[in-house]
């Protein structure tokens, strides 16, 4: 490089001689700072042409190295995170209240007050609730010979005045007879809705409230004669912690009681472990379980989680924690702070699913017999008594019962003890257990009571295991819950595919994304209508389509080559000749101005010595 | 050329421009990390024994040590991801066949019954491992060879073999680099896939491997830092060759004298280590950890305590006078709910995703199912367009935006390469100009 850029600097001196030479004109004609010939342009023009087809051909270089990526719609994903996350997922809902002997009030007052004691209530917005802007209303005060309704009572709200005069509420304490009588009369006229009903009944006596299967409840009694403040105060706290919050202290649910996979089903896995085969033996009649009792609850549930059931019988399963013989309850002991060790998993092979899918979630629901060396089995409660249900449950694991044989006698000692089956009555109990222990897993209390702060509420139970309202309740809060969790791992699916700009994206990937984007958007449109089971459905969908994204198994950080990676193995291919390529250019130029230089200078010289 | 010109453009403007598309992803990254407070209800482990060939018995023999020990201290096997690269115990070299021993006085046979190894020989790879940690499986895999963990998991990852500064190898032909487990964990903090996570290295200079760690609810353990080995324990001249690794054998040690309702913590665990016995320094890495070590049991990590909630109450549903007329009608309804389920769950809402791991859902009542297909139509009918529009718009965008955000990232290694291929210049343009001098010839240097 340095003699190029030598030349020119020495060239003013070269030609500052030039003119005390130029008498001698052509016969000192100097070959290293003039030429006669006009320099030729093929050695620039080839170098230059190579150059050229070095530019021209990076961009085909480009594409051919090119990685497929699948358009995400990153715009919508950030979208859908900023509205989750900004304003939490709330429902439309509808509230009756109908008042019968209350004839000096008036229906539009009413209905003031318990919006003003409901909105008390609810202080903040939880997701999967009512908006409190977005609810309706109606109050209806029925005197027997006509109605008085308040101005926003809708058609469809209609309660047929002096309805009530029919039927002798309450009087017997037959609960069943009169959820199904105000299920008829409130049911006809709900149509497409989902309106909550509170009847309250003043007609004196011990006051006794109850909600029933469907989606009202009723309160009947000398209602007034702790105030009508006390009256209204109990119809919103009915309204906003039983049939909006499902009976619970705080609306939303943690994730340790979402038991839904991620693809949106649950296997329940029936376990029966024989501890000891050598006391005895016991079998199921689980067919019958199966289908008489599980399959309406299936039913029931199937806008939340797609469920599917198994059973197996299981033997020499011991537990792994201890007991103790109690003299007082003439029975064998274990306290609930055993608990966490009872589950022997050494020995109990209770996840052999194959129906089970990889996502999906499995529960435990186990019926332990125990041998006959510490029967009967009885589970004490840290307050010294035994409890009721001799069961527990281990949240998103499944629950475990502990079923005594009856009498715990032990067959006559052959070595091979006979085999029983578990009596109906039994199995029976046994399912109720389960049934609690399966509302328990899903967040939702079993006692038939709710304590609030104006008074116990007596809640009916549903042979289908949950009611009505529990059942919108579940659909509200999964719903939320699903779409939040569809949220985030779209989030987290687009910061990983930006983070990493040389990864191949699948076309499947991209239609997930979309699906699930599209299910959410539905998700939405369903919630904002008040179609709680359709928008549980569709959130399910939205999650279980996000999750398939992101667990996408084309998705690996090793599978893929980085910018860097590419760079180094370009490099070598192209590297090493461009320079030369550029270089040769560069040269070939700066000798052609060089050479045009001293063929002007000749012609220069020339032209001096003519004159 | 073009291609160097261009990458050093990107390099100018990128750190010209080095703020600004980073910020918005950093911080929604942290708010989606921010976890809840959710309850610890179950404990998982993965153990991998990273080398292969028979002078590598000893790390078979960790990881299978650790395996009994976490399986005696209540993690079920189907939680257990195990991983063996070699089988030892069916080496033509052992003198045992069929068993495998930590130590030699042979009183204990690690390979004995119920050892369920998940990942064999060949199948313990690098992608295999991170495949397992990311839970991004093929959809033929298993339940039991995936980490089915969840927010709720606390989960105990064991590795052992040989290891380098920030790496470690997997069967003499990969290797796993901290990068690689840093992302790796990232994702599953990302994916909500553990609550606490404990990670323990039995190699040479293990805590190198933790350097790239971000996530917060990560402890890590190693047995040697930076620039120290990891000993083997002793040889077992029977079988041959060593038998068990030093900081293994300690912890082992620590462990034998616990059963599953001790209370021990985990800083007596990581007390008991002693320099001069283990050769080497065990290093801890507790500032992603937010408890206090002290009032954390070991068996939250190599044991499972499960978290139980007493059932109150049965649920008793209404039985009285005509339960059984209820039974009989509800098994009327019943059979009609399945055959209801029967036809819906064959047609499909989305078959247009011709993809096996789509589940769509079955149970549906029936007017819904109308809904969905009717908001469906309408909404790819408004919307597509428009949709579309954005879509390009924003990939543009995004595209930039991540080029910048990445090669921000790797800013070091480029600039590393940068000087390299400065260096290489002069080089290479001083060997051209040689080779030109030698071919045109002396003309100019005549003058000179």
């Amino acid at each position: 490089m340095a003699e190029f850029s030598e030349s020119p600097k020495d060239r003013p001196s070269e030609i500052s001689e030039l003119p005390d030479e130029s008498q001698n004109s052509v016969s000192d004609f100097d070959p290293c700072t003039m030429r006669k010939t006009k320099p030729g342009l093929k050695r620039l023009f080839l170098t230059l042409t190579v150059l050229f087809s070095f530019f021209l051909g990076s961009p085909f270089l480009l594409k051919s190295i090119e990685i497929y990526r699948s358009p995400l719609p990153f715009r919508d994903i950030d979208s859908l995170s900023d509205s989750v996350g900004s304003s939490p997922l709330l429902f439309p809902c509808h509230f009756q209240a109908i008042f019968v002997g209350f004839d000096n009030f008036d229906a539009y007052d009413l209905g003031i007050s318990i919006k003003h004691e409901m909105k008390k209530l609810t202080k903040h917005p939880v997701c999967g609730t009512c908006s409190d802007s977005n609810y309706t209303l109606s109050v209806t005060v029925d005197s027997g010979s006509g109605c008085a309704r308040n101005y926003n009572a809708e058609s469809t709200f209609m309660w047929r005045c002096g309805a009530i005069g029919e039927f002798d509420l309450g009087g017997g304490g037959d609960d069943d007879g009169v959820d199904e009588f105000l299920g008829s009369v409130l049911g006809s006229c709900e149509g497409f809705r989902k309106v909550y009903s509170v009847v309250v009944v003043n007609r004196g006596g011990e006051v006794r409230a109850v909600v029933g299967k469907y989606r009202h409840a009723w309160i009947v009694g000398g209602v007034l004669e702790e105030g009508m403040n006390a009256v209204v105060a109990r119809v919103a706290e009915t309204f906003v912690k039983v049939f909006v919050n499902g009976g619970k202290e705080e609306g939303s649910i943690h994730g340790e009681f979402m038991p839904v996979g991620a693809d949106g089903r649950i296997v329940l896995s029936f376990n029966l472990l024989n501890a000891d085969p050598t006391d005895w033996i016991y079998g199921w009649d689980f067919q019958r379980i199966d289908e008489i009792l599980l399959a309406p609850v299936i039913k029931a549930l199937g806008p939340v989680a797609n469920i599917s059931v198994e059973s197996q019988v299981l033997y020499h399963t011991p537990k792994s924690s201890f007991s103790y013989w109690d003299e007082k309850w003439d029975s064998y002991i274990f306290s609930t702070k055993d608990l966490p060790f009872f589950v022997n998993s050494n020995e109990w092979h209770l996840d052999t699913s194959i129906a089970a899918g990889g996502r999906s979630k499995i529960l435990q629901f186990v019926v332990y017999i125990p041998s006959a060396k510490e029967c009967p089995l009885l589970l004490q409660l840290p307050n010294g008594e035994i409890s009721v249900t001799n069961a527990f449950i281990s949240p998103m694991w499944g629950g475990v019962a502990v079923w005594n044989p009856p009498g715990c006698l032990r067959d006559s000692e052959s070595k091979h003890p006979a085999r029983h089956t578990i009596s109906p009555q039994d199995l029976q109990e046994v399912f109720e257990i389960f049934m609690g222990q399966l509302r328990q897993l899903f967040g939702l209390k079993s006692d038939s009571l709710y304590v609030g702060a104006s008074g116990t509420t007596n809640l009916l139970a549903s042979e289908r295991g949950f009611t009505e309202w529990e059942l919108d309740v579940l659909s509200r809060q999964h719903t939320c819950f699903n779409l939040v969790s569809c949220a985030t791992t779209l989030g987290s699916l687009s910061r990983l595919v930006q983070s990493l700009p040389r990864m191949i994206i699948m076309d499947e990937i991209g239609k997930q994304v979309k699906f699930s984007l599209e299910a959410a958007k539905l998700t939405r449109s369903n919630a904002s209508l008040g179609i709680y089971d359709a928008s549980a459905v569709s959130s399910r969908q939205a999650r279980s389509l996000a999750e398939d994204a992101f667990f996408h198994p084309s998705i690996m950080s090793v599978s893929y080559y980085s910018f860097e990676h590419c760079f180094a193995v370009y490099s070598p291919f192209f590297l090493p000749v461009s320079m030369h390529v550029l270089l040769a250019a560069f040269r070939e130029w700066r000798r052609y101005k060089q050479e045009t230089a001293k063929y002007l200078a000749w012609k220069e010289k020339a032209k001096v010595a003519a004159s | 050329m073009g291609s160097f010109f261009r990458f050093r453009a990107f390099l100018l403007l990128i750190l010209a421009a080095t703020h600004l598309c980073c910020n918005s992803i950093a911080h929604s990254s942290s708010s989606a990390s921010s976890s809840s407070t959710t309850m610890h209800t179950n404990n998982w482990a993965v153990l991998v024994c990273t080398s292969r060939f028979w002078f590598n018995y000893r790390h078979m023999a960790n990881t299978l040590s650790l395996y009994r020990t976490v399986k005696r201290l209540g993690i079920p096997d189907e939680r257990i991801i195990l991983m063996l690269a070699d089988d030892m115990a069916c080496n033509a070299r052992n003198k045992y066949p069929a068993q495998v021993f930590n130590n030699e006085n042979h009183k204990l046979n690690l390979y004995g019954d119920n050892v369920e190894v998940d990942y064999r020989g060949y199948e313990v790879t690098v992608e295999n491992f991170l495949r397992v940690l990311t839970g991004r499986h093929e959809t033929a895999v298993p339940r039991s060879k995936r980490l089915l963990s969840d927010e709720g998991s606390h989960i105990l990852l064991y590795m052992t073999g040989h290891g380098g500064d920030e790496f470690l190898k997997f069967q003499d032909s990969e290797e796993l680099q901290s990068h690689d487990l840093a992302d790796a964990v990232k994702q599953m903090k990302e994916k909500r896939r553990f609550k606490e996570l404990l990670i323990m290295v039995d190699t040479c200079q293990a805590a190198t491997l933790f350097s790239q760690l971000h996530s917060p609810g990560v402890l890590a353990i190693g047995s040697s830092m930076k620039g120290e080995n990891s000993y083997s324990h002793h040889l077992d001249s029977d079988v041959g060759v060593s038998v068990v690794d030093r900081f293994t054998f300690y912890t082992l040690a620590f462990f034998e004298r616990l059963n599953m309702y001790d209370n021990a913590s985990l800083s007596s665990l990581f007390g008991s280590y002693n320099p001069n016995m283990l050769m080497s320094t065990a290093y801890y890495r507790m500032d992603l950890y937010q408890r206090r070590l002290e009032e954390v049991p070991v068996t939250n990590f190599f044991g499972s305590v499960m978290e139980t909630i007493h059932t109150v109450s049965a649920y008793r549903a209404p039985s009285g006078k005509n339960s059984d007329k209820d039974k009989i009608k509800l098994s009327l309804d019943q059979s009609v709910g399945l055959d209801e389920r029967r036809t819906l769950t064959s047609s499909n809402v989305q078959d247009q995703i011709n993809d096996s791991n789509t589940k769509v859902s079955s149970v549906i009542p029936p007017y819904s199912y109308l809904h969905i297909f009717f908001c469906i139509s309408c909404s790819d009918l408004k919307d597509g367009k428009a949709l579309m529009l954005q879509d390009q718009l924003g990939l543009l965008e995004h595209l930039w935006c991540t080029f910048l955000n990445k090669a921000e990232k790797i800013e070091d290694v480029d600039i590393l390469v940068n000087y390299g291929l400065v260096i290489m210049f002069p080089l290479v343009a001083k060997t051209n100009c040689k080779y030109e001098d030698l071919s045109i010839g002396g003309c100019c240097r005549t003058i000179v």
